[in-house]
């Protein structure tokens, strides 16, 4: 239900360390937001391209991930068009696809639990803040994947519920329902994860 | 933040993605199709309040960082969260906690059951509407270059339908309210 975007590889992006490729593309994206010349626009975004074939994800498969915010790209690229002008049309239209494909390629060349390593480490420091606990979002994530398919289930389940007694399907029929018998687990659940001693000591509080 | 917190928190997230695989719902009155999904800011401020709401939405944002398509549509990936709506994604945070605030004041189970609802309308739309939109809008204007008042005229197509998403999430904050209640019970 939930496919991760990672595509499996072992090449060059693939084997970079998660902290760098995220640095990396902050940069790239800083640096392309900041030049407006069309030649070198043009430069990235065949770079971009380059870079998302080299791991193994062809231009089909980058149209599929990226194609509602592609659509809203140009979209706003033909009312810079017809508002400003037509070069600064094309300057979005160069600029936004190429930090989308930089992007796009991070996110097939990095692994779930490596993502999720770097940011459990990256929010260490905010744990010895006292803010959060830097293992509790693992967990959290961990619980979300989990319980979405059942969540699913269960919607799919209400909604034969009043199909079978001929109450016609409506949404905000359905999320009173939905959302109460979601979170009533909620109870349960703590415990379990409490009395497994999961998030250490003194986890009530 | 208790165990208990952390769990609702994260259950609410799983509500929001399955939230995301329902088909939209396209209205005839309506020039945009309503997606379920871009309830979860009202329903999340309204149900389980700010701070909890405010933390299901950051793991929302989490997932969809670390490549999930958790989004309406099978959207995920840094690449949504660099394009030109990103700020409304983050605004959903905000917004959420805006809600919240707002639903935590307004609301307590001892009110008639049309203030009630007059209350989780009013978080939701400030919340779940003007929050993110002022969030939404400068971002899509600065990453785009197109003109703000442009921008801010373009986004009258969706305030009908906004309006719409706040009055059912009110209906569905108080069946919750009356059925199992969370908000008095702050994080």
């Amino acid at each position: 239900m939930l496919n991760s975007l990672h595509i499996e590889g072992e090449g060059w992006l693939h084997r970079m360390g998660t902290g760098w490729k995220l640095f990396a593309l902050l940069v790239i994206s800083l640096v392309l937001t900041l030049i407006s010349n069309l030649p070198l626009l043009a430069a990235a975004l065949v770079a971009s391209l380059m870079v998302s074939r080299s791991i193994g994800m062809t231009e089909r498969m980058l149209w599929e991930r990226t194609k509602p915010v592609l659509l809203t790209i140009a979209f706003l690229a033909l009312v810079n068009m017809l508002l400003l002008s037509p070069r600064e049309g094309l300057v979005i239209l160069l600029r936004l696809p190429a930090i989308l494909f930089f992007a796009s390629a991070v996110t097939a060349s990095t692994s779930l639990s490596a993502f999720i390593d770097t940011l459990t480490r990256a929010a260490m420091p905010l744990e010895r803040l006292g803010l959060i606990r830097a293992a509790d979002l693992g967990l959290a994530l961990g619980l979300v994947l989990r319980f979405v398919p059942e969540i699913h289930a269960r919607y799919g389940a209400l909604k034969d519920a009043h199909k079978a007694r001929g109450i016609p399907v409506k949404l905000h029929r359905l999320l009173g329902p939905l959302i109460i018998s979601t979170l009533k687990d909620a109870d349960s659940i703590a415990d379990a994860i409490d009395a497994r001693g999961i998030r250490g000591q003194k986890s009530r509080h | 933040m208790s165990t208990r917190d952390l769990v609702l928190a994260a259950l609410f997230t799983a509500i929001i993605v399955v939230l995301g695989l329902i088909p939209p719902v396209p209205l005839a009155f309506l020039p945009v199709p309503i997606t379920a999904q871009s309830m979860g800011v009202m329903l999340a401020g309204c149900i389980i309040g700010a701070r909890r709401g405010a933390l299901a939405y950051v793991l929302l944002v989490v997932l969809v960082a670390v490549g999930l398509p958790v989004l309406s549509g099978g959207r995920g990936g840094l690449a949504v969260l660099m394009g030109p709506t990103a700020g409304y994604i983050f605004g959903w945070i905000v917004g959420t906690f805006v809600t919240g605030l707002l639903a935590q004041r307004l609301v307590s189970e001892s009110q008639p059951a049309l203030r009630q609802m007059a209350g989780f309308l009013i978080a939701g739309v400030v919340g779940g509407i003007v929050v993110v939109y002022a969030i939404g809008m400068p971002w899509l204007s600065f990453i785009t270059g197109t003109p703000f008042d442009k921008v801010v005229t373009g986004s009258v197509v969706f305030l009908p339908g906004d309006i719409l998403k706040a009055v059912i999430a009110s209906l569905a904050a108080r069946a919750v309210m009356v059925g199992y209640p969370l908000l008095p019970q702050r994080a």
